[in-house]
């Protein structure tokens, strides 16, 4: 690794105010756990790393909102998720996935922020947020402003946020009770690898009947995504096994994979079409033993 | 390089104030190796996936490799040189040694280490969580089934 100009602000204000909207070479580091892989390899080289871990006040907390919701400060790091049990009365789908999420020394390290603003298509939580419609809070020398998380990811690696802006929250709604929830990671390697589809679903149901879905997919295709088709076979449809099939031919039809060491595109292709399906039915099954 | 690439950071090294001059690129596995010739934590995949580069940091396990040394500034760090008190060892090392939990003995510090972590947590773990626990660290010879079995003994002591 080269060697880099490391300043570790105390505020928020000299934080943003350190980061440079001209240069890429200027970054936040958070838990580094991702960063220092890139550096490790070369395919970064910082001129300067702005640590955030000195940073007090707002980046830090779980906390319920007004709403009912939950505010998650971006230095939250993601074992303090894993073992909220705010998180895990709120969103145990977002429990259950953490404990699979990499390995725990990782887990100790790794924050929330540097989770979502590393735009790796291969992480867990970005499509539990989506489906759970949760935004970030980003701030930049110009001001705050709101991020659906759905509207974070660019592309492969690429984020919506400005290269000096950074993520100060995650807010997450509270959910309607009875919502139908899960995520199913696979893997094709070992249990914690990184997945090679993510696939989470959200939907209610009233009088046996889906009034509204959110189908998300990650790791098989250059960024997190919500999945149209999919939601469209869902809505105004009954839950069954028949109707979860064909949301998830519609999902398998509609994502476009792309190929990486965990899996080539036509195999991923197929995983969406499993793991679409699975996430729709364990969602239901648990709903229906009063667990999701 | 320049002077704002090198700093000194003054943290607490297995109980004792340390001091280190250190590069800002530099991660806590080559610091505790060059400067304090600790080599319990050893670099062996260098991308968080093995455990071998464990260290605990204010009492949480890291990978040492993924580590920046600049961040353990003011903090307490703990390797498996300073597990023991005196000629004494450690109640997890002694039951590592026990059970034959290692070949080796290579992983070992990272699997004594992440255990302590276990065991601060939940004291007497149930086999599942001792394999969550341990999970995220790799073991050459495959030494598990003992590993875990050296861990069920502490726990039910
Ligand atoms: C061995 C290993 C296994 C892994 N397995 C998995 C897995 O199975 N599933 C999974 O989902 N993930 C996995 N990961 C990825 C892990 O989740 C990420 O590395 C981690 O979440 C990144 O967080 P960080 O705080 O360390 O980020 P950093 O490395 O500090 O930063 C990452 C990026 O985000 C930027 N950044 C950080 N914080 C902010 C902020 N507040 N605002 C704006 N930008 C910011 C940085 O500039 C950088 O570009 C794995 C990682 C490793 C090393
Ligand atoms: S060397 Fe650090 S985890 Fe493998
Ligand atoms: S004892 Fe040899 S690697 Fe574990």
């Amino acid at each position: 690794m080269r060697s880099f100009d490391l300043v570790e602000p105390a505020t928020l204000d000299e934080a943003v105010a350190l980061l440079d909207s001209q240069d890429k070479s200027v970054r936040a580091i958070a838990g580094g756990t991702a960063l220092m892989l890139m550096m490790k390899t070369r395919l970064f080289q910082p001129t300067r790393l702005v640590s955030l871990r000195r940073v007090n006040g707002e980046l830090r907390g779980i906390r319920m909102n007004g709403d009912g919701g939950l505010r998650i400060g971006a230095m939250t790091s993601l074992a303090e998720l894993e073992y909220s049990p705010m998180l895990a009365s709120a969103y145990p789908v977002m429990s259950q996935a953490l404990r699979t999420l990499s390995n725990i020394r990782i887990r100790n390290v790794a924050t929330l922020g540097g989770h979502l603003a590393h735009g790796d298509p291969h992480m867990d939580l970005p499509p539990i947020l989506i489906t759970l419609d949760a935004k970030v809070s980003a701030a930049s020398k110009r001001g705050q402003r709101w991020i659906g998380v759905s509207d974070l990811f660019a592309g492969y690696y690429q984020t919506s946020l400005a290269t000096d802006e950074l993520i100060t929250a995650v807010h997450v709604p509270s959910q309607p009770l009875g919502v139908c929830c899960w995520y199913e990671k696979f893997t094709a390697r070992s249990a914690d690898d990184w997945p090679t589809v993510g696939a989470a679903v959200w939907y209610s149901v009233h009088s046996n009947v889906i009034t509204e879905a959110r189908v998300a997919v990650s790791a098989a295709t250059d960024r997190p995504m919500r999945i149209a088709a999919a939601e469209a076979a869902l809505t105004n449809a009954p839950p069954t096994a028949q109707v979860f099939s064909k949301a998830a031919d519609a999902a398998a039809d509609e994502v476009q994979p792309i190929s990486d060491l965990h899996g080539s595109a036509s195999y991923k292709r197929e995983m969406v079409r499993v793991h679409v399906r699975r996430a729709l039915e364990r969602a239901l099954n648990l709903r229906s033993n009063g667990a999701g | 390089m320049t002077k704002t690439h090198r700093r000194t950071i003054r943290f607490k090294l297995n109980g004792r104030p340390a001091i280190a001059e250190i590069g800002t690129h530099e991660t806590l596995v080559e610091v505790l190796r060059r400067d304090f010739s600790l080599f319990g934590a050893r670099e062996s995949c260098g991308q968080g996936l093995c455990g071998c580069c464990t260290a605990l940091v204010n009492g949480t396990a890291v990978s040492g490799c993924l580590y920046l040394a600049a961040f353990v500034d003011g903090a307490e760090v703990l390797t498996v040189e300073g597990l023991g008190s005196g000629n004494e060892l450690h109640p997890i090392q002694q039951s590592f040694i026990e059970n034959c939990a290692f070949q080796c003995g290579f992983c070992t510090p990272g699997f004594i280490l992440m255990t302590k972590e276990l065991l601060d947590r939940h004291p007497h773990p149930t086999t599942d969580e001792i394999r969550h626990y341990l999970s995220g660290n790799l073991c050459r010879c495959a030494a598990y089934p003992d590993i875990v079995r050296a861990v069920k003994a502490i726990a039910e002591r």
